[in-house]
C-alpha cells in the first residue's frame, strides 16, 4: 500500500507540468475570430472609438484578424477583462498597464510615441488661472478632480504631490474629490468651474490646449511630475505567440509602411516603440510610496 | 435628284438624331430627377433613422439604473450607430443654408455624445452625477425636437417636391409617347414622298418608252427636272434623231424608188426624143417653113431639149452616177466655172457689167478629194441660181479658205432678192423651185453630189440683203 501511494505521488509529480500546461492552454483569441482591443476612457469614450478605428482596421488588414476595438467606460473593467475571455489586448495608461500585469500577467508589446518624438509624458496639476490658489496650501477646501483611480497622472502623481505637502488624508482636506472619468472631462470641469484643481496627463492637456486656445489662457499649471511611459499596448498572458508576434511586428513597424504612416498620422502618433515591464517601474514606486498593493489594489470610489 | 437624294437623306437622318438626343435628354431628365428623388428621399430616411437613434439613445439614459436598463456595450453600440448616422446625415447637404443648420446640429449631436460619455465614465458624488444625468437629458431633449422639427418640415417639402417632379416625369411620358408615335409616321410620310420623287418620273420615262416603241416618233417628255429632266432630255433628243433617221430612211427609199422609176422613165423616153429632137432638126434645116411655123418648130426643139435636161437632171438626182474622187484645186474649178457660167443666167442681165464679180479665193487653199466635174456642176447650179437672183445687177462674191477641222470652206454670196426663212429648209427638197421654167432639182442634185464627196451645204441670209451658199468639203491628207 506504502508502495503504492509513492508511485501514486510520484507519478502525480510528474504529470504535474502537463497538467499545469493544460491549465496555460493557450488561445488564439478570446472571442473565436474576432480579435478585441480595449480602449481605455482616456477621452471621450465615442472619440477614443472613433480614434481607434483606423488602427484596429489597420491591424485587421496586417494579420488577417478581425480587430474590433471595443471602449471601456472605466479603467477597473478594462483591466479586469484580462481576468476572463472577451478581451485579447488593450491600450492602458502605465499605472493601469501595471496593474494589469501585476494582476492578470498582460504583457506589455508596444508603446505609442507622440509627434513630438517622446514616449513618455508626465502628470500634471492645474487651476484656473482666477481660482487664487498658488500653493497646496491654498487648495483646502476646494473642489478636486482626479481622472481615476487607476491612472498614474490622473490619481497616483497628484497624491504624491500632495503627500510631498503634507496631505495624507486628501479626503479631509479638500472640500470634494471626484473622478471625473477622463482626462478630457477633468480639463474641461476645471475650465467651466465645476471642479477648482485638475490633475491630467500632460500628452492630452498639451494637445487639447493646441485646439481650445482657453486651456491655454483660463487655465494655470501648478505642478509637474516626472516623466512615465505613455499609452501602452498590453496583450493577454495566454495568447498564441504567432498571433501574439503578429499583433505586435504589425505595431512596431507600421511607420515603415506608408498606409501604417498614414494611419499613425491619423491617429495622432509617429510610430509605436517596444515596451517592456521594467519601464513601468517608475510607477510601481509612485504606487509603493503611497502604500498600494498593487495585486490587492481595489479599486477606491469616491463619494 | 442627287440633291434630293441627299436633303431627304439628311431630313431622315436629322429627325432620327434629334429625336434621339430629345428620347436620351428626356430619359436623363427623367433619371436625373428621380435619382434626386431618390437621394431626398434617402436623405429623409437618414433624418429619421438619426432621430429614432437619438430617442433610443435618450431612452436607454432614461432607463439607466432601472431594471430596464441596457448593457453599456449596447448603449455605446447604440451613440456610436447613432454618430455614424449623424454623419452620413450631415454629408448629404451642400447648400450655405443647410449646411449651416446641419453643422448646428452635428454640434449638438457631439454635446450630446460628450454628456453621455461623461456619466458613463465619471465616478461621483450623487448631486455631480445627477447635475450630469439632467444636463444630458436635457441635451438629448434638445436635439430630439430639433430633429424632429427638421424631419417634419422636410417631409412635407419633400412630399412637395415628389409630387412635382412625379407630374413632371408623367408630362415627358406623354411627350415621349407622342415622339416614339409621331416620329415612324413622319418617318413613313418622308419615305412615300421620297419614293414617289423617283417612281413618278420614272414611269413617265417608261410611258414614253413604250410610247416610242409604239410608233409614236414625234412624242416628247415633258415636265421633268433635274437629273429626269436630263434623262427626259437625252430621251427626246434620241426620238428626235429616230424621227430624222426614219424620215431619211423613207426618203432614202423613196427616192430609190423614184430613181428606178426615172431610170426606166429616161430610158423608155430618151430614144423617142432623140428622135422627134432629131427630125426637128432636120426639118428646119431642110426649109420650107417660114414664117410662124419655123417659130413653133424652134419651140418644139427647145422644149425637146429642155425635156432632155429634165431627163438628165432626174437621173441624176435619182441615180447619181459613182463620184471618182481625185485631188482637185478647189480655186481650178471655181475660176473656170465662173468664167463658163456667166453667160449662161437664165436672166442674163441686159446692162453688161452690172454684175460685179468678187473672187476672194485662197491661194493656200489646201486641195480636197473630190469628183472634178459633179463639183464643177454643183457650182455651175449655184452660179446661175445667185445670177438668176440678181437681174436688176448686183454683186456676186465668190471666196474660198481653209476651215476649221481640216475642211475647205467655199461660199458663193449674192446681193439679190434673198430667199425667205422659211423657205431654207424647203430649197433642197427635189422640184421645189420658185423660178417660171425651173426643174426643182438643180439645188437637190448639188446637195446630193456634196453629200457624196464628203461634205455638206448650207444656206443663210447675206448682210445686206441677199443670199449665201457655204460648201464645207474635208481636205485632202498633206
Amino acid at each position: 500500500m506504502k508502495k503504492l501511494l509513492i508511485v501514486f505521488f510520484v507519478g502525480i509529480g510528474l504529470l504535474a507540468p502537463w497538467i499545469g500546461a493544460i491549465g496555460d492552454e493557450q488561445k488564439p483569441a478570446a472571442s473565436g475570430s474576432t480579435f478585441v482591443i480595449g480602449l481605455s476612457p482616456e477621452r471621450n469614450i465615442f472619440r477614443q472609438v472613433e480614434r481607434y478605428t483606423p488602427l484596429t482596421d489597420y491591424l485587421s488588414a496586417k494579420c488577417g484578424l478581425d480587430v474590433k476595438p471595443k471602449a471601456f467606460t472605466q479603467y477597473k473593467d478594462i483591466i479586469d477583462g484580462f481576468a476572463r475571455p472577451g478581451l485579447d489586448g488593450a491600450f492602458l495608461g502605465s499605472f493601469a498597464c501595471a496593474l494589469a500585469h501585476r494582476k492578470f500577467g498582460a504583457e506589455p508589446v508596444a508603446r505609442v510615441e507622440g509627434l513630438d518624438g517622446s514616449s513618455l509624458h508626465h502628470g500634471l496639476l492645474f487651476v484656473r488661472q482666477d481660482s487664487g490658489i498658488k500653493t497646496a496650501k491654498d487648495m483646502k477646501g476646494k473642489r478636486l478632480a482626479f481622472v481615476d483611480s487607476q491612472t498614474v497622472a490622473g490619481y497616483l502623481l497628484p497624491l504624491v504631490y500632495l503627500r510631498s505637502h503634507g496631505i495624507k488624508n486628501y479626503k479631509a482636506f479638500f472640500g470634494e474629490t471626484y473622478f471625473a472619468g477622463t482626462h478630457e472631462d477633468v480639463i474641461y470641469d476645471v475650465l467651466e468651474g465645476k471642479a477648482d484643481i485638475g490633475a491630467v496627463k500632460s500628452s492630452v492637456y498639451h494637445e487639447l490646449a493646441d485646439q481650445d486656445s482657453r486651456i491655454q489662457w483660463k487655465l494655470k499649471i501648478l505642478s509637474r511630475s516626472p516623466d512615465v511611459p505613455e499609452t501602452t499596448f498590453v496583450l493577454r498572458r495566454d495568447l498564441v505567440p504567432s498571433v501574439r508576434t503578429s499583433i505586435g511586428d504589425a505595431l512596431l513597424t507600421m511607420h515603415d509602411d506608408p498606409k501604417g504612416r498614414e494611419v499613425l498620422k491619423v491617429f495622432g502618433a509617429r510610430k509605436f516603440v517596444a515596451a517592456s515591464n521594467e519601464e513601468y517601474q517608475p510607477v510601481i514606486d509612485y504606487a509603493r510610496q503611497l502604500g498600494i498593493n498593487l495585486k490587492k489594489y481595489d479599486f477606491p470610489r469616491e463619494q | 435628284m442627287k440633291k434630293r437624294i441627299i436633303i431627304g437623306l439628311a431630313c431622315f437622318t436629322a429627325i432620327f438624331f434629334l429625336g434621339g438626343i430629345y428620347i436620351i435628354g428626356t430619359i436623363q431628365k427623367a433619371t436625373s430627377t428621380l435619382d434626386r428623388l431618390i437621394t431626398l428621399h434617402q436623405v429623409q430616411i437618414l433624418r429619421e433613422q438619426l432621430l429614432i437613434d437619438v430617442k433610443r439613445t435618450q431612452l436607454d439614459l432614461a432607463f439607466e439604473h432601472t431594471r430596464y436598463a441596457k448593457g453599456i456595450d449596447t448603449v455605446i453600440t447604440n451613440v456610436v450607430l447613432m454618430d455614424e448616422e449623424a454623419r452620413r446625415c450631415t454629408g448629404c447637404h451642400h447648400d450655405a443654408r443647410t449646411t449651416a443648420k446641419i453643422m448646428g446640429l452635428q454640434g449638438d449631436i457631439q454635446t450630446f455624445e460628450t454628456a453621455l460619455s461623461r456619466i458613463l465614465t465619471m465616478r461621483a458624488g450623487d448631486s455631480r452625477v445627477l447635475a450630469e444625468h439632467d444636463r444630458a437629458f436635457q441635451a438629448g431633449g434638445d436635439l430630439i425636437n430639433q430633429l424632429t422639427s427638421i424631419v417634419v418640415s422636410t417631409k412635407a417639402g419633400l412630399e412637395k417636391k415628389t409630387q412635382t417632379s412625379l407630374e413632371g416625369i408623367g408630362s415627358m411620358k406623354t411627350l415621349l409617347f407622342v415622339l416614339i408615335t409621331a416620329g415612324p409616321i413622319l418617318a413613313i410620310g418622308l419615305a412615300v414622298i421620297f419614293i414617289k420623287g423617283i417612281t413618278t418620273p420614272l414611269d413617265v420615262i417608261v410611258q414614253a418608252t413604250r410610247k416610242v416603241k409604239g410608233g409614236d416618233l414625234d412624242f416628247r417628255i415633258q415636265g421633268l427636272r433635274d437629273e429626269f429632266g436630263e434623262v427626259a432630255a437625252s430621251f427626246n433628243e434620241m426620238a428626235s434623231s429616230l424621227n430624222e433617221q426614219m424620215r431619211n430612211l423613207q426618203r432614202a427609199e423613196q427616192m430609190k424608188l423614184v430613181g428606178e422609176m426615172a431610170a426606166g422613165l429616161v430610158h423608155e423616153i430618151k430614144n423617142p426624143l432623140t428622135g422627134i429632137k432629131a427630125s426637128m432638126q432636120v426639118l428646119i434645116e431642110q426649109g420650107g417653113f417660114g414664117g410662124e411655123d419655123k417659130t413653133v418648130l424652134l419651140a418644139v426643139l427647145d422644149e425637146t431639149k429642155r425635156i432632155e435636161a429634165l431627163m438628165k437632171s432626174l437621173l441624176d438626182f435619182a441615180k447619181p452616177p459613182m463620184p471618182h474622187p481625185i485631188p482637185v484645186d478647189i480655186n481650178n474649178i471655181l475660176e473656170s466655172t465662173i468664167a463658163f457660167s456667166l453667160p449662161y443666167s437664165s436672166v442674163a442681165p441686159r446692162t453688161p457689167g452690172s454684175i460685179q464679180t468678187v473672187k476672194d479665193l485662197d491661194p493656200s487653199l489646201p486641195s480636197t478629194l473630190a469628183d472634178p466635174g459633179q463639183m464643177q456642176q454643183v457650182f455651175l447650179n449655184l452660179l446661175i441660181n445667185a445670177l438668176d437672183a440678181m437681174p436688176e445687177g448686183g454683186t456676186l462674191t465668190v471666196g474660198t479658205a481653209a476651215g476649221e477641222d481640216r475642211r475647205i470652206k467655199i461660199e458663193i454670196r449674192d446681193t439679190g432678192k434673198g430667199i425667205d426663212e422659211k423657205m431654207r429648209e424647203e430649197i433642197f427638197r427635189p422640184f421645189f423651185t420658185t423660178k417660171h421654167k425651173g426643174t426643182g432639182l438643180g439645188l437637190a442634185v448639188s446637195k446630193r453630189f456634196v453629200e457624196m464627196q464628203g461634205g455638206t451645204i448650207s444656206v443663210e441670209g447675206n448682210k445686206g440683203g441677199g443670199t449665201v451658199f457655204r460648201i464645207l468639203l474635208p481636205a485632202a491628207d498633206p
